[in-house]
């Protein structure tokens, strides 16, 4: 017997599952605290035998599936209803009947996994290979048949020999004194083992990466981009012009669209009248689109005073005669299909905003020529007093 | 024969010791696998590598080479998905719902059917994500914060799905490796081979068999086994939502929850009954897989037979009560039909034939048992067909009805299915044990004190 | 051990026993009675709700009965005539149902011909709602019921002075031939008595839903005697800890049964959005319907479930005997709401009336009678039995 080394426990084994029950008991009643039964499968009547509270695990179920319930709950009831609420079905964003099912999963995983890492991590201190009980003849014995009492040698109570005794007395197959296991190293923590680990991982991610790149030549997955389908403004090879986009079929109108029956005429001879009254927003949308689209030629103030200093032909101001006889529906042709060195604005401004547009620039030809009667009414809806 | 009803029947016959129960589970992982093993093995794999070719060809070419058209675009992945997922209701049932209701002699059978329940959820899982034929994408189908800011569709049952089928898959992982734990103590302690040893320490977590562990430990089965019996109605209950939450006839009937699970257990048994003939004779298993066991397995798929065929009947009548005209027509259609041939082959094998498990002579006679469960899971795969393809076939718009074909690709990957499947319980047999060591040996006779402790009178 | 050998004295039950039963079912009788000519139809519905409640006591303690045989189970054995006395009530629905089957006109839009002859969908449904086809129904599944039960409780009963075990295997048959059909006549029973108050609707789990909820009402009402005689010191010593937990463990099982299928029924209706199947849930959303809608969810299912949880209460006596009336309740509120809003005048809401409660007063009187009547003839404790020495050493 080696006396150098430091006892953990003497272990005593018995062959008949009656015996070990006797003997937990014995050993209980004697008042030692720090023992443990090894049997190779859960003895029945042992925990009151060993005095042993029921098992506390259940709380830990009870509150990480609670928690789980509550998780997936507020997690739906986010995603669905606050972060990007869509009708789906004609379902309340909240439809708790639907959320159930996936509660109920996220209760069930979250409770179970939990439960068995707890148990294992917490409640067994597991995984543990360095015990002192393994590799040895009792712990061998208690796997197989036998079943195995040690009394540890922390317990206050613990002497070699009166243990010893003790133990004999309850007359066991073997009794086993059982030593700590002399310190070993783990190679697991040594830094040439964590070395390899870094340089086999820098070798397998640098080798798949010239592997992939630089010898096949695989491109990442851009599934999204490279479909089989007509992409707008590219070519096809499917159509004999190569073109990826079609003119629509002669005769066609896009939904929504509402022809202009005047296209093309410089000088029509009948025009559509406004369709649109002058109301606020009516002139506010007109005066927006003005400022985007008009100002820049013809001024600020429908002038003719172009902000492109000489780059372009200046328009005429509209405030001419000319202009201010033009009927709504012939500035609206203008807009329309262009005049002059005016292109067209039909395909960048809506059939609406060109109205709105016409209805602006009545307004400013109305405000450059004012007659005194507008002044009057002027100071009357605004209370100024403005004379000519 | 008479059965003295006082005694209660042993769970594990010929009177075997502890240390016999052991020897006989160990073996096949201590001797090296005979010939026959590998025929075995290869016409699995085989099997395997043709539905992996089938595979293979449908990733190049697309899904274009599945039978999948309008209107039918749900067939042999969703059949096969539904199929495979049912067998694995088995295990944990099983596992879980046995060991609630105490029933013993599940100790015996409990191990393989928890590993068919895990093997075959992975056959499962392979068919909804190649179905969406683009299977690299099936990342999508969890919520996470992504470039789109979009979640998945959290009112859809195909979501409850992704969050049923994976839960179910880790639960019963979980179930199956802490009942492996202590049998990996015990094989680390019998094992001579360092390299072996080293692997069983590694998965055994150090166990000790300790009496302060078993006492969490058999706490934790019990809430595990409440959890996972819940568990195991629910993933069939969704998997039917797929269809029933629908409008369409033959889809949308209220039964269908408890009729899928019941279908379930049905089809998971008959497959747990097949392997296990097998099973325990190839590794001399009679002792603790008993005949006892068997005919109460037989039993159970009577009885679960008898609900499916409860659920047909209810369905049709209540199609006839309803007096809406789509419905009426869908029972008839499928019934006489352009898959009338398929509905008949339904109910004979799931309705018809277990019927003569009435008989205790074939409940316990293995060459009948095996004749009848195997026409069961065929009855159960047609099951899922008939509902999938006839409801889609012919729906409310005649026009756009049409007969749906499979392919040989469509065959080749159900081929597949069954390779993965059986390669996996055959390697399953001679790597881990098959039957739980610790739980066989703690049924096992005189395991128990007598009365809390032979002396104590108390 | 002194369980091992175990003898029976019969002791009967509390003379004040068959009193109360009296005096509930003749106070119960004069007010139900009362409530004929006050309103004849609720009465009538009324009647039909309490009746539902007695069929699903005595058919689902012939069902447990039948399922300790089927599955062999040894813990219930002891316990077993508990059920077989409540079972009693079936030959007795012979008589209970008349009224029904009298007053079918007040109950059953379809047995008024002029409203099937204005409706093309219950033409469709007359081969099998119509009175005559009815009335044989019904009487073919009472009679069945109570063949069953005479059957196996004779069996039963011969056991306790021959011990003969051929008995035991008789019954194991019976039992078996028994379940298919229990199955098929009390999913026609629901249909008929419940499902076709509302004629025009239909869902196929409606029989299994009823299955549910008759078997947690069978199993209370067996509980809630089992702990009264526990306590009154009828099953000692030998009755301990793991029976209550094996009675409450199948409380909590199949109160989850219920609400799982309860769920089923109505996310499936929820989710689809059907017409035709949503008015039925409507109805009882209608006025003060809702709260019983909503209560039914924390009565039937979340109150018991929370309070059978954990392990210790389901062998708590005082926390069984609770549960066990708050389930028998629980069932007949369900009875009520799945029957009542199908009333021509409380379709567009609850409103009260004193009616509602004098009917459940005879039942319990009733069951009450025959319960004691039964009890007095026969020994509370199977003692024939073979395997009543395993159940009553059970152990978990």
């Amino acid at each position: 017997m080696n006396n150098d080394k430091k006892i953990f426990g003497i272990a005593a084994t018995f062959k008949t599952p009656n015996e070990i029950i006797i003997a937990a008991k014995k050993v209980t009643s004697s008042g030692f605290v720090e023992f443990d039964v090894n049997t190779p499968y859960p003895v029945h009547g042992m925990d009151s035998a060993m005095k042993i509270k029921p098992s506390k695990l259940g709380f830990v179920t009870l509150v990480t599936g609670l928690s789980g319930a509550a998780i997936a709950l507020l997690f739906m009831y986010w995603t669905m209803s606050v972060d990007y609420p869509l009708v789906i079905g004609g379902k309340p964003f909240f439809a708790l009947p639907a959320f159930i099912p996936v509660t109920f999963e996220l209760t069930v995983l979250l409770a179970t996994v939990s439960t068995v890492i707890a148990m294992i991590a917490l409640f067994f201190r597991l995984p543990d290979n360095k015990h002192p009980l393994h590799d040895t003849e009792y712990m061998k014995s208690v796997s197989a048949d036998k079943y195995g009492i040690v009394i540890e040698s922390t317990d206050a109570k613990f002497d070699e020999a009166s243990v010893t005794d003790f133990l004999k007395k309850l007359n066991p197959l073997k009794i086993e004194i059982i030593y700590y296991p002399e310190e070993e190293s783990y190679p697991i923590f040594q830094p040439k083992f964590i070395m390899l680990l870094v340089v086999i991982a820098a070798v397998v991610s640098g080798g798949t990466y010239l592997m992939l790149n630089k010898l096949m030549y695989i491109t990442p997955f851009n599934w999204m981009m490279e479909q089989d389908k007509l992409n707008p403004q590219h070519s096809s090879e499917l159509f004999s012009d190569g073109f990826g986009m079609r003119t629509p079929v002669e005769g066609t109108v896009a939904k929504g669209f509402i022809p202009y029956p005047y296209m093309g005429q410089t000088n029509p001879t009948e025009v559509l009248s406004n369709p649109f009254l002058p109301t606020k927003e009516n002139i506010e949308l007109g005066k927006g689109k003005y400022f985007t689209y008009c100002s820049p030629c013809h001024g600020d103030f429908a002038d003719g005073d172009s902000r492109l200093r000489g780059q372009f032909p200046n328009p005429p101001t509209l405030h001419s005669s000319r202009g201010r006889d033009f009927s709504d529906g012939m500035i609206y042709h203008i807009i329309t299909n262009g005049q002059n060195v005016m292109p067209s604005y039909a395909s960048q401004i809506t059939r609406e905003e060109r109205w709105a547009i016409v209805n602006y620039v009545r307004v400013l030809q109305r405000a450059k020529n004012a007659s005194d009667s507008d002044l009057i009414e002027m100071n009357k809806e605004t209370g100024s007093n403005v004379t000519n | 024969m008479n059965i003295d009803y006082s005694q209660e029947v042993p769970t594990v016959a010929g009177r075997l010791t502890p240390a016999q129960i052991e020897e006989l589970v160990a073996k096949p992982m201590e001797t090296k696998p005979n010939k026959k093993y590998f025929i075995a093995l290869s016409i699995s794999v085989s099997l395997l590598l043709i539905g992996a070719t089938f595979l293979a060809f449908s990733f190049y070419y697309g899904t274009g080479l599945w039978g999948n058209n309008q209107p039918v675009g749900w067939a042999f992945p969703i059949v096969n998905f539904v199929f495979w997922v049912g067998i694995g209701h088995a295990g944990t049932l099983i596992s879980a719902i046995l060991f609630l209701l105490r029933q013993k002699w599940r100790t015996g059978i409990a191990r393989f059917a928890e590993a068919m329940t895990i093997f075959a959820v992975m056959c499962a899982g392979i068919f909804p994500i190649i179905h969406t034929g683009r299977p690299w994408l099936a990342g999508y189908l969890t919520p996470y914060p992504n470039q789109h800011s979009l979640w998945v569709n959290f009112t859809s049952p195909l979501v409850w799905d992704v969050f049923a089928v994976s839960t179910y898959f880790t639960v019963s992982f979980v179930f199956w490796y802490v009942g492996l734990i202590p049998d990996f103590a015990t094989l680390r302690d019998r094992t001579a081979s360092k390299l072996k040893k080293t692997i069983y320490s590694v998965f055994s977590l150090g166990w000790r068999h300790s009496n302060r562990h078993w006492t969490h430990y058999e706490k934790s089965y019990i809430l595990l086994a409440g959890f996972a019996t819940p568990l195991v109605l629910s993933v069939h209950t969704i998997v039917s939502f797929d269809f029933a939450v629908s409008i369409l006839p033959g889809w949308h009937t209220t039964i269908f929850p408890p009729y899928f699970v019941a279908g379930a257990i049905f089809s998971g048994f008959a497959m747990v009954v097949t392997v296990l003939v097998f099973v325990r004779k190839i590794f001399d298993l009679q002792h603790i897989i008993t005949l006892d066991h068997l005919e109460k397995m037989n039993k159970v798929i009577l009885l679960t037979g008898m609900m499916v065929g409860y659920a047909y009947a209810m369905e049709f009548f209540i199609a006839w009560y309803s007096g809406v005209q789509a419905e009426q027509f869908v029972f008839i259609n499928r019934a006489f039909g352009p898959y009338a041939w398929a509905y008949w082959i339904m109910v004979s094998c799931n309705v018809i034939f277990p019927q003569f498990f009435w008989f205790k002579k074939i409940r316990r006679s293995i060459p009948a048992m095996m004749v009848i469960v195997i026409l069961v899971n065929v009855g159960m795969w047609f099951e899922r067909f008939v509902i999938t393809v006839t409801s889609l076939s012919r729906d409310f718009l005649p026009s756009s009805w049409a007969y749906y074909r499979p392919t040989i690709v469509d065959f080749g990957i159900l081929l597949g299915s069954f390779g993965l499947f059986f390669t996996l319980v055959i390697l399953f047999t001679k790597s881990l044990p098959v039957v739980s060591i610790s739980e066989v040996k703690a049924v096992a006779d005189g395991a128990q004190p007598t009365h809390h402790g032979g002396t104590d009178h108390e | 051990m002194s369980q091992t050998d175990f003898h029976y004295q019969k002791k009967d039950l509390p003379a004040s026993l068959s009193k109360i039963g009296l005096l509930l079912f003749v106070i119960g009788t004069v007010l139900s009675l009362l409530a004929f000519f006050v309103d004849q139809e609720r009465a009538v519905f009324n009647y039909l709700v309490t009746y539902m409640m007695i069929v699903s006591i005595g058919l689902g303690s012939l069902f447990l009965i039948a399922l300790e045989y089927i599955a062999g189970a040894d813990w219930s054995t002891p316990i077993r005539r508990i059920p077989e006395f409540f079972a009693g009530v079936l030959p007795v629905l012979l008589i209970l149902v008349i009224p029904l089957l009298v007053f079918n006109h007040d109950l059953f839009h379809w047995a008024h011909e002029e409203a099937v002859a204005e409706d093309k969908i219950l033409q469709g449904k007359a081969p099998y709602l119509n009175v005559t086809f009815f009335v044989i129904r019904t009487f073919v599944f009472i009679t069945l019921w109570s063949l069953f039960y005479f059957v196996m409780t004779r069996n039963s009963r011969k056991q306790d002075q021959s011990k003969d075990q051929t008995l035991t295997k008789k019954n194991i048959k019976l039992a078996a031939i028994f379940i298919p059909v229990f199955a098929l006549s009390l999913t026609f029973t629901a249909i008929d008595f419940m499902m076709s108050l509302e004629p025009h609707w239909f869902s196929t789990i409606f029989g299994v839903y009823f299955f549910g909820g008759t078997v947690v009402a069978a199993l209370a009402a067996i509980t809630l005697v089992v702990v009264k005689l526990k306590e009154k010191g009828y099953f000692s010593p030998w009755m301990n800890d793991d029976h209550l937990f094996s009675l409450g463990a199948l409380l909590f099982a199949f109160i989850n049964f219920w609400a799982y299928i309860a769920f089923s029924q109505f996310i499936l209706i929820w989710y689809a959005d059907l017409p035709e199947e949503t008015f039925w849930f409507l109805t009882r959303w209608n006025g003060g319907w809702v709260y019983f809608s909503l209560g039914l969810i924390f009565i039937h299912f979340l109150v018991p479930y929370f309070a059978l949880l954990t392990q210790p209460s389901k062998m708590n006596p005082k926390r069984l005997k609770f549960i066990a009336v708050w389930l028998l309740f629980a069932h007949l509120f369900d009875l009520f709401w799945l029957i009542m809003p199908n009333m021509g005048s409380m379709k567009s809401g609850y409103v009260f009336s004193w009616i509602d409660l004098v009917f459940p007063i005879a039942g319990i009187g009733i069951v009450i009678l025959i319960f004691n009547y039964r009890a007095k003839k026969d020994n509370l404790i199977p003692i024939g039995d073979p395997k009543l020495k395993r159940g009553i050493d059970f152990h978990l």
